[in-house]
Parts: C-alpha cells; sequence; structure tokens
C-alpha cells in the first residue's frame, strides 16, 4: 500500500539544458593523462593517414596531373611558400571574420533578449528572422557592395548577416526553456520580468547562447569568404576568398589547397576560443561542460 | 461518501481545521473549470488551520495540485472563494528546483534576495535555515555536488528562511528513494516542532500522509473531488518524545486505501 519509489535515480542532477544540444569540445583529461591522450588522439590521426595514403594513391595511381588535384606531397611541398604569401590575406579574412562574428553575437543575443522579453517583439520579428536565414546570402552581396562598396566593410556584413541567425535562434530557445518551477518560483516571490531574465533566464540559457557561438564562429568565416568572392580585392587588401578566386583561375592548384587549410584554421580558431570560453564560464555547474569521463 | 459533487459538506466537523484559533487557508465551495469544460475540481470546502499539518492524498489527476496552486495564489477558483490569511508563504516543488549555478548559501537567500530583503538578514536567516537541516558544512557547495536527498533539503531550507507561516509543499519528497524519503519526513516534522509552521502536504502516499498529517484529506477523481477528511486517531506531537499509536495509523492507512479504492 505504501507507495513505491517511481524514481530509480534520484540522485542524477537535473541540470538546466541537459536536453538541449551537446557540444562536442574536447574532454579534459584528469586520469592516466597519458594514455589518455593516446586514446583520443590516436583514431583521429589513423583516418587522416589513411585519407592521405588513398588520396596520393588515387593521384599516382591514375596519373592526374597537378593542376586537376595535387597529391599531399604537392600540397605540403607548396606550404613553404605559400605560407608568407598567405599571412596578409588570412589576417584579412580574420578581421572581417572576427568582427562580424562579434556583432552578429552582439546583436543576436539582444535580439534574442527582446523576442523573449516581449511575445509581440518574438511575433513581430520571428518571420524577418528566418526571412533574412532563408535568403541566399551571395545573392546579397553584390547588393552590399552596391551600397557599402567592394572591401573589408561589406565582408564584414555579410559575415554578420550569416551568423546572426544561429545566435538569435539558440539564445531564444535557451531563455524560453527555462525551467517552470523556478519561473514559479521567481514570480511568487514578486521578481520583476527584467530581474528574472538577467537572474534566471540569462544563465540558464548560456549553454544553448554558446551552441548558437559555436555555430556561428563557422558561418562568419564563410560569410567573409562568400563576400571576398563577390568584392574582390577592393580597397587593395584581399582576403583568403579573393587568393581563392585567382589561384583558381590560374590553375594554382597546390596553392589553392593551401588558402583553403587556412581559411579553416581561421574558422578553427574562432572555434576553439569559443568553445574554451565556454568552459571557463559554465565548467563548475553544468554537465555538458564536464569532462567526459565523470 | 463517493459519487455525490459536494462530499465534503461544509459544517462536518472534519472540515474544520482542529487548531481552530487561525485560520491559514480557507477553500469555501471552491470549484474549478478549465477553458475546454474540463472540470478539475468539484466543489471544494477545507480549512487550513495555523499550525496544523494537512497532508492530502490521492491518485493523479484528482486535483491536488489545483488546490495546492489556489492556496498559493498562483490559480484562481472558477466559483466560490478561497481565504487566503496569509502572505507568508512558502512552496516547495517536487524537484529541487535550484540555480545550478549559485552555491547552497546563495539558493538559500534566492526568495528573500528577489524579496528585497537588506544582505545582512537574509544571510543570517539563510544561515540559520541551513544549520536547521544539517546543510552548514556544504553552504559554499554548488547543487551538483549534492546528493538528491541534499538538494531537496536546501529547497527546504529555502523555504525556512523566509520564515513562513504557510508551506506549501507538492509532492516534494516524491523523486527521492524510500530510505531518504522516509529521513526527509521525519526531518519536516522536527522542522515544523521547532517553527510551528502549518503545513498544506501534497503526496500520493498514503503512508506518508497518515504519518505527517494531523488531518488527511482523500480525493478522489472524475472530477475532482474531496473524498473524505480524517482525522489522525494519533497526529504528530509537539513533543519529540511523544509515542505515535503505530497501530491505529496503519488502521488509518489501510481505511484511505479501502476508501481510494471504491471513491
Amino acid at each position: 500500500m505504501s507507495t513505491t519509489t517511481q524514481h530509480q535515480d534520484p540522485v542524477t542532477p537535473s541540470t538546466p539544458g541537459s536536453a538541449g544540444p551537446a557540444p562536442g569540445g574536447t574532454p579534459q583529461v584528469t586520469r592516466r593523462p597519458r594514455r589518455d591522450l593516446r586514446r583520443k588522439l590516436l583514431p583521429p590521426f589513423v583516418a587522416l593517414v589513411l585519407v592521405l595514403g588513398l588520396w596520393q594513391g588515387l593521384v599516382s595511381g591514375f596519373g592526374l596531373p597537378t593542376y586537376l588535384l595535387p597529391g599531399p606531397g604537392a600540397v605540403i611541398g607548396a606550404v613553404g611558400e605559400a605560407v608568407p604569401a598567405l599571412v596578409e590575406p588570412a589576417l584579412v579574412t580574420m578581421q572581417e571574420a572576427y568582427l562580424g562574428f562579434a556583432l552578429a553575437a552582439a546583436v543576436g543575443f539582444l535580439v534574442a533578449l527582446v523576442m523573449a522579453r516581449w511575445n509581440v517583439a518574438e511575433r513581430g520579428l520571428y518571420p524577418y528572422m528566418v526571412l533574412l536565414q532563408t535568403i541566399p546570402i551571395i545573392a546579397v552581396a553584390p547588393l552590399l557592395v552596391v551600397w557599402l562598396g567592394a572591401g573589408t566593410a561589406t565582408n564584414t556584413v555579410v559575415a554578420a548577416m550569416i551568423a546572426v541567425f544561429p545566435v538569435a535562434a539558440n539564445t531564444l530557445t535557451g531563455l524560453k526553456s527555462t525551467d517552470r518551477n523556478l519561473v514559479q518560483l521567481y514570480s511568487m516571490a514578486g521578481a520583476g520580468k527584467t530581474f528574472e531574465m538577467f537572474s534566471l533566464r540569462v544563465p540558464y540559457a548560456l549553454p544553448f547562447v554558446f551552441t548558437g557561438l559555436r555555430i556561428a564562429a563557422g558561418s562568419s568565416v564563410i560569410g567573409a569568404i562568400v563576400g571576398e568572392f563577390v568584392a574582390g580585392i577592393g580597397g587593395g587588401r584581399g582576403g583568403l576568398g579573393y587568393v581563392i578566386t585567382t589561384d583558381a583561375t590560374q590553375l594554382l592548384m597546390p596553392q589553392l589547397f593551401c588558402a583553403v587549410l587556412a581559411a579553416s584554421l581561421v574558422s578553427l580558431v574562432l572555434f576553439g576560443l569559443m568553445t574554451l570560453a565556454e568552459r571557463l564560464l559554465l565548467q563548475r555547474w553544468h554537465d555538458s561542460a564536464l569532462p567526459n569521463d565523470e | 461518501m463517493s459519487g455525490s459533487t459536494t462530499t465534503a459538506a461544509a459544517g462536518s466537523a472534519s472540515t474544520r481545521s482542529s487548531a481552530g484559533t487561525a485560520d491559514l487557508v480557507v477553500f469555501d465551495g471552491v470549484t474549478k473549470t478549465y477553458g475546454n469544460g474540463f472540470t478539475a475540481l468539484a466543489p471544494v470546502d477545507l480549512t487550513i488551520g495555523a499550525g496544523e499539518v494537512l497532508s492530502v492524498v490521492g491518485p493523479s489527476g484528482c486535483g491536488k495540485t489545483t488546490l495546492l496552486r489556489m492556496a498559493a495564489g498562483l490559480s484562481s477558483a472558477t466559483t466560490g472563494t478561497v481565504h487566503r490569511a496569509t502572505e507568508r508563504t512558502s512552496y516547495v516543488f517536487q524537484d529541487p528546483t535550484l540555480l545550478a549555478w549559485r552555491s547552497v548559501q546563495a539558493n538559500t537567500e534566492l526568495v528573500a534576495r528577489i524579496r528585497g530583503v537588506p544582505r545582512a538578514e537574509r544571510r543570517r536567516a539563510a544561515t540559520e535555515a541551513l544549520d536547521l537541516v544539517g546543510l552548514s558544512h556544504v553552504a559554499g557547495s554548488l547543487p551538483r555536488e549534492l546528493s538528491g536527498g541534499m538538494k531537496m533539503r536546501v529547497s527546504l531550507a529555502r523555504a525556512l528562511a523566509s520564515d513562513p507561516e504557510l508551506m506549501l509543499m507538492d509532492e516534494p519528497f516524491a523523486a527521492l528513494d524510500e530510505f531518504t524519503r522516509d529521513r526527509l519526513s521525519d526531518e519536516l516534522l522536527r522542522l515544523w516542532r521547532e517553527r510551528g509552521f502549518g503545513v498544506m502536504f501534497i503526496t500520493h502516499s498514503i503512508r506518508e500522509a497518515v504519518k505527517i498529517g494531523h488531518r488527511v484529506v482523500v480525493m478522489a477523481k472524475g472530477p475532482g473531488r474531496v473524498a473524505t477528511v480524517v482525522d489522525s486517531p494519533s497526529p504528530p506531537s509537539a513533543d519529540p518524545a511523544a509515542r505515535r499509536d503505530e497501530a491505529a495509523l496503519d488502521a488509518l492507512a489501510r481505511e484511505i486505501a479501502a476508501t481510494l479504492a471504491t471513491a
């Protein structure tokens, strides 16, 4: 007649956002560091070697000319001379992408805040956010060139436009998925909407915000490069997108591969910075930022 | 006592609280019908007296939580009136409902902080409440570092810190294992002796309801209603050394089980 306990595992922490997307951060190494490191690094290393081997085999086996597909050897050989020429363009792209990212992060966060605070704002703005997201950005870029001129300003805006949606959408989801009982506790204690927003909803949404920022990190670099494709060398400083276009027209394939690698490096650094910031901010309390083996 | 919509007739002895002096909440012919026509509560008459522990037991969907939310002022009655005599009310949820990013101390102070209680005062009240639930030693910890039972005790401490006259508890120990659950209901009674607040305690454990209640409200569903209100033959006493008549409580539990089976 006495009730049996229905919840088998009362100790499992029910932290906010644990149902949310799990970020793919690398786990901290705590125990047996050397073995863990080997277990973590060996599989991707083996995969890399296999792919490079297959690639080289394909190129050598079919006798593909370098201007069609350079083998990994040719690409690595080109790194030495390509790198000095890539530093300046990489810095240009980096500046555009990171500035665009910062703009998108600020605007996206604020827009989400306003939409979460006032329902009417969400109903009014959301359709246009979706519209902004569905417009092929490459179609708008020429328009921006007309308005802002060919150059870094246009590329920065393109980067921001493409990166703003993931930040706003994820932040909004986080702000609106706050534990209902906590919201009730706040309103019973007489908390104002603004206090509730900054004391409860924003911290609760942080894991979601960072998911948005990590997606935006990649998007903003794509945006900057797309901008450079369209805007070209305006202002005299070409970014990686410009280098890629010119290398392609001149069939400088190894150099082109190096430029592509540099672009992904620019994106990777930003992604890494976001993962690091998330780890620092959330590791003490949130499951998603805990080491895997805990 | 089953079937009729006004089973708990006003005036019958056990719908009145035995404590008598000052009633904290009075439900007077309260019904709740939702917009879609669903009747959550048929007319209910019920009082919660000052310092009284009232347990409410019944199956899911019998309107227990609706009643509790009305006592908290979170939900309004469709007809009838709910008279609430005190604003010093604390609500305890089924889950600990803590801020994962704040320390145990900060969580205990939370309600007082929202209410604008000065820092020194709320710190003192929270420290005292943590002491009372035996968690002073983890005041600086984060919720995720605690066990399920400890988190629930933090939730209790937060409720105590605002010195409530009435504790509204919505199946507060339901998510815990039975052993922890037993210990926490003992602890609740100890806190009640210490502080003398009134309690409205929702549960679906008959044993728990009988153990802690001065009166047990048995609810039935279809529509949600009060099937019967029984006075405990051996209620918890203010004297911690007082012996409880276990046989009488077991008999009451069997009686309630039988009522629930037929209601």
